[in-house]
Formats: C-alpha cells, sequence, structure tokens
C-alpha cells in the first residue's frame, strides 16, 4: 500500500541493467555448462557432475540477489538442455536447479550459512530434485539406491563449487 | 567478507552425511531383495522364451528347443506337460519365488536345485539348455539406459 510508484514499476518491468547483467551471467554460465560437457571424465556412476556453472548461480544470488539468481539458472538450463542435453536432460536439470534454488535462497535467509555451506546444500539438493524427477519419469523407486552416491557426490560438488565461488566473490568485490 | 566455512556449514555437512551413510546403510542391508519390478526371465537353448513378473504366481511349461521345430504344441493347454512335449521343463513362479517343479532330463538337477528368490540367482537345465533367472529390473532387464544430471 505504502509503495512509491518507482519501487511498484522497478519490481513489475525488468530493468535494462537486471536484462543485460542476467543476460551476461547466463552466456558465462552456457560456457561453463559446454566446458562441462565437452570435458570427457567418466566416474563410473552416471549423475555425477562438478557442476561448474553454478559458480556463476552462486555468485548471482550473493552478489544481485535471488531474482538474478532464479533468472541466471533457468535461462542456462533451458539453453544447455536445447544444445547439449536434450529435452530429458533439460527436464531433469530444471528439476535440480528449481529445488537446489529454493533451498539456497532459504538457507541464505537463514543468515546461518556461510557461501560454501549454502552451496554444498545446494549440490544435495540439486541431485536430491533429479533423483525425485528420474523415480516419477522410470516409474521405479529403486532408483534411490542411487541416492547415498548421489548425496556424497552433491556434498562434495556443492562444496568445490562453494569455494570457487566465495574466491569469485572475493575477487568482484 | 565471508569466511569459507561456519559454524552451521559444519553441522550440515556433519547431517548431511550422516544421512547418507543411514541411506546407504539400508540399501546394503536391503540389497538383494527382489524388487516389486523383478522378473524372471526364461532362456531355452540360448534365446531368450519369456519374461515375467516375479510378482505374479504362475506355472509355465517351456518347451526344449531340440523339439520346437518338429513339435506342435497340443491343442490343449490343460494337458499334462509331458503329452505336449517330449522335452520339457516346468517353471513355477509362485509367492515370489521361481523353481522348477518338473523336467524331462534325467539328472533332475534343475528340480532339485530348489527355488530361487534374489535378483542374481539362476536355475540351469543343460539337457534341455535353459537358464531360468531372476533379474531386477527395468523393460529390458538391463538396469537403466542412463541418468544425467
Amino acid at each position: 500500500m505504502t509503495q512509491s510508484p518507482r519501487k511498484t514499476s522497478k519490481s513489475k518491468s525488468l530493468s535494462a541493467s537486471f536484462v543485460a547483467r542476467v543476460g551476461l551471467m547466463a552466456a558465462l554460465a552456457l560456457i561453463f555448462s559446454y566446458v562441462e560437457a565437452i570435458i570427457p571424465y567418466n566416474p563410473g556412476v552416471p549423475g555425477i557432475k562438478l557442476g561448474i556453472a553454478n559458480v556463476v548461480t552462486v555468485v548471482a544470488l550473493y552478489k544481485f540477489g535471488s531474482k538474478d539468481a532464479v533468472a541466471v539458472s533457468i535461462i542456462r538450463v533451458v539453453l544447455a538442455g536445447l544444445l547439449f542435453n536434450g529435452l530429458f536432460g533439460m527436464l531433469y536439470a530444471l528439476a535440480g536447479a528449481v529445488v537446489s534454488l529454493t533451498g539456497m535462497i532459504f538457507l541464505k535467509k537463514t543468515g546461518l550459512f556461510s557461501v560454501t555451506g549454502v552451496s554444498m546444500a545446494a549440490g544435495v539438493l540439486h541431485n536430491l530434485g533429479q533423483l525425485l524427477v528420474a523415480a516419477a519419469l522410470i516409474e521405479d523407486l529403486r532408483i534411490f539406491f542411487y541416492f547415498p552416491v548421489l548425496m556424497f557426490s552433491g556434498i562434495a560438488a556443492g562444496i568445490l563449487v562453494g569455494i570457487a565461488s566465495t574466491l569469485a566473490l572475493r575477487a568482484l568485490r | 567478507m565471508k569466511q569459507f566455512i561456519r559454524k552451521a556449514d559444519i553441522i550440515l555437512f556433519i547431517v548431511l552425511v550422516i544421512i547418507g551413510l543411514a541411506a546407504s546403510a539400508a540399501l546394503t542391508l536391503s540389497h538383494g531383495e527382489a524388487g516389486s519390478s523383478a522378473k524372471v526371465i526364461i532362456e531355452s537353448g540360448g534365446d531368450l522364451y519369456a519374461r515375467y513378473p516375479l510378482a505374479e504366481d504362475r506355472t509355465v511349461v517351456v518347451p526344449a528347443p531340440k523339439q520346437v521345430a518338429s513339435d506342435a504344441p497340443a491343442a490343449d493347454p490343460d494337458d499334462a506337460p509331458s503329452a505336449q512335449y517330449d522335452y520339457y521343463n516346468v517353471v513355477v513362479i509362485s509367492g515370489g519365488t521361481v523353481s522348477v517343479s518338473e523336467a524331462s532330463c534325467k539328472n533332475q538337477v534343475c528340480v532339485k536345485h530348489g527355488a530361487i528368490s534374489r535378483p542374481g540367482e539362476s536355475i540351469v537345465c543343460l539337457p534341455n539348455r535353459l537358464v531360468v533367472r531372476i533379474e531386477n529390473g527395468s523393460e529390458e532387464g538391463g538396469g537403466y539406459d542412463s541418468v544425467t544430471s
């Protein structure tokens, strides 16, 4: 009710700086996705991935806020899906992104966790979201045999991404 | 600016690791149990003969390949197996276990083998070139095609 007109218009429409910023970060994240897609490494179990592109998401969250992080993440996932991962890969990644973004925004709001901690939780949540979609698609709950593996790989990848994000945020300060 | 790691991070880390360990422990304990979608695979003469869900009770008469070419199945499926085929095995799926209840062969190894119930177990009848095994699994019995992240 007491919102100023300026504030209202800011939240309703996308400002030019927001569009430019998000476009830039989405492009950067897409490059990271691409680099990761062309690195030939096979950890033995499907689903284990570092997720370097999430550095951009984490930086966007801490530097510019949740709106930027959500926008960058969704754009990146959709584009990477269309370019490299295919439609089903996109569906998995989208689920992971939504779950991990929700978790990250929530954990950041609590103010208890460092960037590394938030990223670690995001890594785990990302894998969990994917697992839920996979279970729904395959209609077979025994896919949860993957759960511990994805749990630990999510922790590890999340910590690494978190450390990289912390360094990036320090450099960007 | 921000530290790399805070106290809450460590607590979260420990909680997550415990959840992971508990999940893997739970899965290890239940490992080997046939899932609800476990399949009974029957191979005859090296080829897939039939695939049935382990959960559904049924009795199947499997003709041995050495007479399949010459011998058409009898019209009445209610006939005794020996009336339909010269060489055969009777595979019984019952209550989550699989056994061979009857066989035309002399050694009866497959019948004496008893029942199997876990994924990976198998019953083999060499004279009739029959393999019965249990697989966990998705449609083709070969696990998942791929899981992406």
